[in-house]
């Protein structure tokens, strides 16, 4: 009976979807001018095929992803330095902290026709951008993560006698740990959007973002759909696969709950 | 902590004060073309300029009720939502799945679809900021109504409150905290959002503003929209939390 019931809770889930769906084709049936913005799931499929079968949906997908990777890199790292510093010693906090907080408001896509003027709108000026946009919420979780640290262990520490390097190695850092990830998590997203955002803008390149302006252009709904579903779905999968990787290196760690 | 420079505000000032002293040395010190880097008292004229001729106002007005009118419809249907699917099973089962798909979806990725859609006028505007708005403030609705503590109905069905009171002192206290987060992350990302579509496409509205000054190369206006979009972005953060502070002021430390 239980696991009928769970059968049929799960298959209400899907009515939903299987709705929109079905009213997203009825729509496409219609007419014309209805067709031209609702592709038909049939010519959603045959894009899919076109695209994959000219590699240009791989392409596109890897050098997005390429991108989140490096800039995640550069950006996170960037900003676990800074945050470390900031909860570590209060004169860095009060003198960085001001100009740290008043620069994270600016959005980062805003920020993209200056950066695009002064750097041009190569490549570089790509990762630049998502590497800003993991670098803020990296900063802000670090400095939680290092300023969180238990005094006690601190203490601990200090009775062992241990250096600066191996108190934050083996004091710091696994108390940290934590929230690193979770800002971790939060960079990514935030790479991830800003990294197909800045395709968007920046006409010049390989990228999702490139794939659906160049298809917005030429009104093809269907690749835009593609595209969408794409970035859903990337972007879904990266972080299920840090959010596990996370749980799985910090299992060593007592659950409050 | 150590609290020894709490008494000095002078050193908050002091890292913003030295990004603008570098900027205006190396503007000033002809190492670069100026019209690239563009000192500091160039921007401060374009913007007074632009205030004088009204035009900013335009602009501002433009963008700030884009703003109001996406992120109110987007809030309210948001709050309502999220409590339908906190409190109905039903709902939940027939709605969560697709709910929490769309949620993955970032709203910079529906831009080129939506324009296909409504064109790119406001009504695509204020529909992508609806769109981002909606879902922070859906889930942070749906969490803050589900962790009312169960031990509160039951007082207050003790108490024998009426529905109208059960709602306003028992559940939308209790949620609250929960709420005004997912709101405050809601209008900073339909902020951003906005700025985007408004970057893509439009005749008017600050995101406009930087994308016609950049074709004219006027970098001058591109900084006057950035700094004016990271002020109104730092406002509403602050203001919200202000809000915050003073709507939660019952609240225990």
């Amino acid at each position: 009976m239980s696991t009928f019931k769970k059968c049929c809770a799960g298959l209400r889930g899907l009515a939903s979807p299987l709705l929109l769906v079905a009213a997203w084709e009825a729509a496409s049936r219609q007419d014309a001018s209805h067709a031209y913005a609702f592709a038909s799931l049939a010519s959603i499929g045959a894009g899919l095929r076109e695209l994959s079968g000219s590699g240009e949906l791989w392409l596109s997908a890897l050098a997005s992803l390429q991108r989140t990777c490096l800039g995640l890199l550069y950006g996170a790292s960037l900003g676990t330095l800074l945050g470390a510093g900031m909860a570590l010693s209060p004169l860095a906090a009060r003198l960085v902290g001001p100009l740290f907080h008043s620069l994270r408001q600016v959005p980062i896509l805003g920020l993209i026709p200056l950066l695009a003027l002064w750097f041009g709108s190569g490549e570089g000026t790509k990762v630049l951008i998502v590497a800003l946009a993991a670098f803020y919420p990296m900063a802000l979780n670090a400095v939680e993560g290092f300023s969180q640290v238990d005094p006690r262990y601190r203490e601990v520490g200090r009775l062992f006698g241990l250096g600066p390097w191996q108190h934050c190695w083996h004091v710091l850092l696994p108390s940290a740990l934590p929230s690193l990830f979770n800002g971790l998590l939060h960079a990514l997203a935030f790479a991830w959007v800003s990294s197909v955002g800045c395709e968007l803008f920046l006409s010049t390149g390989v990228g999702l973002g490139n794939m659906m302006m160049n298809a917005e252009a030429g009104a093809r709904m269907d690749i835009i759909v593609i595209g969408v579903l794409c970035i859903g779905l990337l972007g879904y999968a990266m972080n299920l696969l840090f959010s596990r990787l996370s749980q799985r290196l910090l299992r060593w760690r007592p659950l409050r709950r | 902590m150590r609290r020894a420079f709490n008494g000095q505000p002078l050193l908050w000032l002091l890292s913003p004060a030295a990004l603008l002293l570098a900027w205006a040395l190396a503007a000033n010190s002809g190492a670069f073309p100026v019209q690239l880097l563009v000192p500091p008292q160039a921007v401060y004229h374009s913007f007074t300029e632009l205030l004088v001729s009204g035009e900013l106002r335009e602009h501002l007005v433009a963008s700030l009720s884009r703003l109001g009118l996406g992120f109110g419809i987007g809030a309210v249907a948001g709050m309502a939502f999220g409590t339908a699917m906190a409190l109905s099973r039903n709902v939940e089962a027939f709605c969560g799945p697709l709910f929490h798909c769309v949620r993955q979806i970032p709203s910079i990725a529906l831009i080129p679809m939506f324009i296909l859609f409504f064109g790119v006028d406001d009504v695509f505007k204020v529909l992508i900021v609806t769109k981002a708005a909606f879902f922070p403030v859906a889930l942070a609705a749906c969490e803050g109504v589900r962790a009312i503590p169960r031990a509160y109905f039951e007082v207050a069905s003790l108490y024998r409150l009426p529905l109208r009171s059960l709602l306003t002192e028992v559940a939308l206290p209790a949620a609250a905290p929960t709420l005004l987060t997912g709101l405050r992350i809601g209008l900073s990302r339909a902020w951003m959002v906005l700025v985007a579509t408004e970057l893509l496409a439009g005749d008017i509205g600050l995101g406009q503003l930087i994308e016609m000054s950049r074709q004219m190369l006027r970098i001058d206006l591109v900084m006057v929209g950035v700094l004016l979009i990271g002020l109104i972005g730092f406002c509403l953060e602050g203001g919200f939390h202000l809000l915050e502070k003073r709507l939660l002021r019952w609240k225990p430390l």
